[in-house]
């Protein structure tokens, strides 16, 4: 399967509908394979406060057996609609599709061809006491109660699987869930949108997928339909993305008649609430998934630009709310879904040397297998991780694993990274600020550094792991690098960056970006051009630094004051090989990924051109300050 | 000029295509020339190699075409031969030139001593003096009294250091030349030609050129010079890495003797004067063709400078200048359908040779066909696309038109108005230790694409300043030197200051592939889906050495925080900004590592240490006082 790149349409068209499309890429599949194996049929099913949800069931008709169901929950169309339409694959991959279960496909509350009114990340709803108040758990409650009651030759048992945003209805569905429900599997589910996952990371509004995605998904829908049309606006990026909103200026631009123009319900939820008020906290799934009592295997990729932090953070939470759980994670070297597809040997220069949904494939297949239909055999580890960097399965009794230890590598004058902490530049609380204890550059909302070179439409999905070096030209970019390793450093586990910073503005973006920086051609990584020196992106993040003592309450940062900034990057699990270096990049633009900090203290998404100003930042190292990253190393 | 040239031009662009018919044109060559190999004996008696292809009918005389080089005539051997069969070049042989190409005074299997772009001596005295110009008559003279069957008649051609050799030769006055010409030919290696443009040091393509070019040669050889070898293929690290240029200097020590020597002549003195090709352009009596690319990384301003000096110098002179939209040395090519990712609409290089190089030496040569009676200039204007005639350079109809830089990224025909004097200039910080790309990509040699290629990247940098028009409401021609002249001030004393004259194509832009881009070049293979839209097409850039604003001979410091003029030309453009684009200059101050960076701090910069590189803030002012503008050759 092709990486999802080119244009933003295919970013979330591709992305989001990938069940339906991935599976549609499995050319091995004879295409009339599930109409002459499955009777689809569609029904409304009630749900307790009278409203239908449209669904879609592939029964086999094979019915020698009682089969178990496996159903995804969408807004993204539960289609095609009509007797003679069918779906050219079923289920989460190929394997399944001949283990005969009853697939269902469900529009969600207010989707499609389902009656009701759909919100945006439907808040879960503690303690329902009418038959008024329904979330997703609820309307997952009332389908399964429906379905075990109503389709023969069932056996009684009920999967769940979905991912991005049909990994959060996987994900809505385990509170309270129906005694049926025995295994789900959450794949890069939405999970957070202030904290981590497609809208923001902390609190940083990520502009170019926003933008565009709510601009195909928030069309409004009066009535249940079979399509919803075209999308609110035509806006065409051609081949320039960073020109495109340079040049659309301030957030509230995109509400202009040509854009939005105040018609997107979600996209006016999102820039009505900049801090992490009720509206995202109510969206906060995490908060709910506590005595889960189905199997749990969450899925997600390494290089998933959108729900990354929501596949790690759901398994988190159900590992600390839920001990008894039978909880696990399975982390590969993915872009978002990509492990839905046939196969995956390459992601942009990356070869893995094997096809790693392979392995995936027969471990998802084992799961849903052992729990629905007891099975096969299932010996599944609490962690299965692809290890980058040397291309290898690892698995860990648990995640992140135990036996990591914190290694600290501090940002050193002349732009040096070290695991010695100490500095002779100590600085005495007397002395002035010096040079030499810092290092300094303009962030200028005018120019702000690009999330990857090149001119693209949309977002380039390469930027997660590509080559930095177009930023380490730049004065607006930061770059430290340790001498090069005389042994293997594998890091797993999450990274903590812990920056001290001052602004001449009052507030300010703080990007940081690790790096693996190769020393000459290397098996595994194939690039054009000079591999000596090439910066291998591996994890970066994006922190909004008002939020830095709360993302609740925002606050201003004092011109001039040294303030500490400490934010945590996702999970690696990656080996710097010998002979390699490690680098951090620090800057304060990241665009237009991510929206322009105006670096003043204002409301950005109601701020205008005017409030954009170029900000002196200074990134300390002195003996006061130690400015660091913290790795968890495996020995 | 380059090495690099040599094997790009002659291996790379000239053997591809033609795999098909070769074997054929091959053994037509064969059957009907010979090749002789001779030392030529010059007036102070040292000899240089030259090896001469004849055709073997005699029915009728034949002319001879010559090549001097100093990137040798290999191969070497009467058996071996020069493929002619893959490039035009073989339409001369199919028409019985005799093909002449020598080895120049010192190089390759020439005897004597090499100087590089040794000096013309207008009044040598003696059979002890010489310069190119007397081995070029003792060349032809001996050819015409030696060679069976030739007609009498000689033609003088060269691409690049030949091409300075034809100008050379065009000054010899041998009264058998009869036509010659200069392509990219090198002119003035201080003022715009490969190893400076206005004084600022190209270390790349110099050092590229020179650590392997420049190194001495005790005796004949066939075997050429071994190259450098870097630490590493990505230029700009390397460049960075080695900082200051006496780091660079150090590499070599003394083993290259033009390398060293240069750095002894950081101005415009009386060293360089007398490189300046120019100056042997007096009285030229043969015919003059000079040919250059728009965008020659190289010797484009050679290829406009010398034919102006013809012009003004030597007026009787019947002098020609071909300009297309070429990369250095690809009108001699196969292809000249597009350059990087922009599209001329026909293959140029095809034209060219067949509408002008080669009825220009049949009829002065050959008396064939009838006076070419070629326009003064036939110029390819790029954007238009189209070639145009013109009986003078620039031409008669050019209206210098200044466009004025403005507040807030504007550029505008009218003045600024009192009201920008709240405005007053637009600041950047230009850091030594972050110079500014000349290309966006990693890459190790120097691209022949970054004459035309998008400057986006560049756009997005701090350090970059972008004016640009509004849409533009009908085509805007040009054709003729542009006139940079900035008010600017430093917080330091000296800065170099780059100008990029950039088409910026309308965000629908998409070439038409069956027109833009025919089936006959690569061009439809290369860079395939590069987003066009939008794309800033680097029409021209320049830099100017800031210290030399008021002189090349004498630099003097800027005063920190005084506004100050400079004022430079970049070279001649022929372009038209069509309807629906807009016209973007950016301006920066690095252009790395094509140019060495500019310490920022008034020192002898080839002798300057690592920590005399300094950071400076630059403002480029734009108020009613101090009026930055942009001088167009705007052609109604």
């Amino acid at each position: 399967m092709k990486p999802y790149q080119s244009s933003c349409r295919a970013v979330f068209c591709l992305v989001f509908l990938l069940p339906l499309l991935s599976s549609a890429q499995d050319r091995r599949q004879p295409d009339n394979f599930v109409k002459e194996n499955f009777d689809k049929q569609e029904v409304y099913i009630p749900m307790r406060d009278g409203k239908r949800l449209y669904t879609v069931i592939y029964t086999p008709k094979d019915h020698d057996h009682p089969y178990p169901f496996l159903m995804e929950r969408t807004p993204y169309s539960a289609g095609p609609y009509g007797d003679t339409l069918y779906r050219r694959s079923l289920g989460p991959n190929k394997d399944l599709l001949h283990e005969k279960y009853i697939f269902v496909y469900q529009d969600v509350r207010g989707r499609y061809m389902s009656e009701g009114e759909f919100q945006e990340m439907t808040p879960h709803k503690e303690g329902k006491k009418t038959k008024q108040e329904t979330d997703e758990s609820s309307d997952t409650w009332d389908t399964v109660d429906w379905l075990l009651k109503n389709i023969k030759n069932n056996n009684g048992r009920v999967g769940l699987w979905g991912i991005s945003y049909p990994g959060f209805y996987a994900s809505a569905s385990l509170p309270d869930a129906h005694p049926a429900i025995k295994a789900v599997s959450p794949q890069a589910p939405v999970t957070d949108e202030f904290i981590g996952d497609d809208a923001n990371h902390n609190g940083a509004f990520f502009l170019l997928d926003n933008f565009d995605f709510d601009n195909f998904f928030d069309v409004p829908r009066p009535a249940p339909v079979k399509s919803y049309g075209h999308n609110i606006f035509r806006a065409d990026m051609k081949g320039d993305a960073y020109q495109f909103f340079l040049n659309l200026g301030p957030l509230k631009n995109t509400n202009n008649p040509e854009y939005f123009n105040n018609q997107g319900k979600i996209w006016n939820e999102y820039l009505g609430n900049s801090t992490y008020d009720d509206y995202w906290k109510a969206r906060n799934i995490r908060t709910h998934l506590k005595n889960i009592r189905p199997a749990i295997l969450v899925v997600g990729g390494w290089f998933d630009a959108e729900d990354m932090f929501g596949s790690l953070r759901t398994y988190a939470a159900i590992e600390h709310q839920s001990p008894k759980n039978d909880n696990h994670i399975l982390m590969g070297p993915w872009t978002h879904g990509a492990w839905g597809g046939a196969t995956w040997n390459k992601f942009g220069p990356l070869d893995f040397g094997q096809n790693v949904n392979d392995h995936y494939h027969d471990i998802e297949t084992r799961f849903f297998n052992f729990y629905l239909k007891d099975k096969d055999t299932l010996s599944l580890p609490e962690a299965t991780v692809f290890e980058t960097g040397t291309n290898q399965w690892k698995t860990y009794s648990t995640w992140p694993p135990a036996e990591a230890r914190p290694l600290e590598f501090f940002l050193k004058p002349n732009g040096k990274l070290s695991t010695e902490g100490k500095t002779a530049l100590t600085r005495h609380p007397k002395d002035s600020l010096k040079e030499g204890f810092y290092d300094e550059y303009v962030s200028d909302p005018a120019n702000p550094v690009p999330y990857i070179d090149g001119s693209h439409a949309g977002r380039d999905n390469q930027y997660i792991i590509t080559d930095q070096r177009f930023a380490a030209k730049r004065a607006d970019v930061l770059v430290y690098a340790s001498d090069f390793l005389t042994e293997d450093l594998t890091v797993t586990g999450r990274l903590k960056a812990d920056i001290f910073m001052s602004s001449s503005g009052t507030d300010a973006d703080l990007v940081v970006k690790l790096i693996d920086v190769l020393p000459g051609n290397e098996e595994g990584i194939t690039v054009t051009k000079e591999t000596a020196g090439y910066q291998r992106l591996v994890r970066a993040e994006v922190f909004r630094c008002k939020f830095r003592n709360s993302f609740e309450e925002p606050e201003p940062l004092i011109p001039g004051r040294v303030t500490e900034v400490a934010f945590d990057l996702n999970e690696i699990a990656h080996t710097f090989k010998k002979g390699h270096r490690l680098m951090v990049q620090i800057q304060s633009s990241w665009f237009p990924l991510v929206d322009r900090n105006p670096q003043t203290f204002v409301n950005i998404p109601t701020c205008t051109e005017a409030d954009f100003q170029k900000a002196n930042i200074r990134i300390y190292h002195d003996g006061g300050h130690l400015s660091k990253i913290t790795l968890p190393v495996l020995q | 000029m380059r090495k690099l040239l040599f094997s790009l031009l002659f291996s790379a662009v000239i053997l591809t295509g033609y795999s098909q018919g070769t074997s054929q044109d091959s053994a037509w060559i064969r059957e009907n020339y010979y090749k002789i190999e001779k030392y030529i004996p010059m007036r102070d008696g040292v000899k240089l190699f030259t090896s001469i292809y004849i055709p073997k009918d005699t029915t009728e005389k034949h002319p001879i075409l010559m090549t001097r080089t100093p990137y040798s005539c290999a191969p070497y051997g009467a058996d071996k031969w020069k493929n002619f069969y893959t490039s035009y070049l073989r339409y001369y042989l199919r028409e019985g030139y005799i093909m002449v190409t020598q080895d120049v005074r010192g190089r390759w299997m020439s005897e004597g001593q090499f100087v590089d772009v040794r000096p013309f001596d207008k009044d040598k005295k003696s059979n002890t003096e010489i310069d190119e110009a007397s081995d070029t008559y003792d060349a032809i003279d001996w050819l015409v009294k030696n060679l069976p069957a030739n007609n009498g008649r000689v033609g003088v051609f060269g691409i690049s250091y030949p091409g300075f050799y034809s100008t050379m030769a065009a000054a010899s006055g041998h009264p058998a030349l009869k036509a010659v010409s200069p392509q990219a030919p090198v002119t003035d290696w201080f003022m715009g030609d490969d190893f400076h443009h206005n004084g600022a040091f190209y270390q790349m393509d110099g050092w590229a050129f020179y650590s392997s070019f420049g190194k001495p040669r005790p005796a004949p050889t066939t075997v050429g010079p071994s190259n450098f070898e870097y630490s590493t293929k990505d230029n700009y690290k390397w460049y960075l890495e080695t900082g200051a240029l006496k780091n660079i200097l150090k590499l070599t020590g003394d083993s290259i003797a033009f390398w060293k020597e240069l750095y002894q002549h950081p101005n415009l003195d009386a060293w360089w004067k007398a490189r300046n090709a120019r100056v042997a352009m007096y009285d030229v009596k043969p015919a003059m063709l000079v040919v250059g690319g728009l965008f020659d990384a190289e010797d484009c301003y050679g290829a406009w400078n010398l034919f102006k000096a013809i012009r003004s110098q030597s007026p009787s002179t019947n002098s020609h200048l071909v300009m297309g939209p070429w990369f250095h040395g690809q009108w001699a090519s196969l292809d000249g359908t597009h350059l990087g990712n922009v599209q001329f609409g026909s293959n140029t290089s095809f034209w060219y040779e067949n509408n002008i190089e080669i009825p220009f030496f049949d009829y002065y040569l050959k008396g064939k066909g009838t006076d070419p009676s070629l326009p003064t200039a036939t110029i390819f204007f790029s954007g238009e696309n189209k070639w145009h005639k013109f009986q003078q350079w620039p031409p008669a109809e050019k209206q210098d038109q200044p466009i004025y830089l403005q507040p807030n990224g504007g550029l505008s025909w009218e003045a600024p108005a009192k009201s920008n004097n709240t405005n007053p200039f637009t600041e950047y910080i230009s850091d030594p230790a972050h110079p500014v790309p000349y290309t966006e990509d990693v890459h190790f040699h120097r691209t022949r694409e970054y004459m035309t290629d998008d400057q986006r990247f560049a756009s997005r940098r701090p350090d970059v300043l972008s004016f640009q028009t509004p849409v533009l409401q009908e085509d805007l021609t040009l054709a003729g030197p542009v006139i940079a002249d900035l008010k600017v001030s430093l917080s330091s004393t000296d800065a170099d200051f780059v100008v990029k004259l950039i088409d910026v194509f309308p965000d629908d832009f998409t070439y038409n592939p069956s027109k833009e881009a025919p089936a006959t070049g690569r061009g439809r293979e290369i860079q395939a889906g590069y987003p066009m839209g939008g794309y800033q097409m680097l029409v021209h850039g320049e830099i100017m050495r800031g210290r030399f604003r008021e002189s090349f001979e004498k630099p003097t410091a800027f005063q920190p925080g005084k506004v100050e003029t400079v004022k430079f030309a970049v070279p001649d453009v022929a372009h038209t900004f069509k309807k629906g684009h807009r016209l973007m200059i950016q301006i920066q101050s690095s252009w790395f590592p094509l140019v060495d960076r500019n310490p920022q701090k008034f020192v002898d910069i080839y002798t300057a240490d690592d920590s005399d590189f300094i950071k400076e803030t630059i403002k480029v002012y734009h108020d009613s006082e101090h009026p930055s503008k942009i001088i167009l050759p705007v052609l109604k």
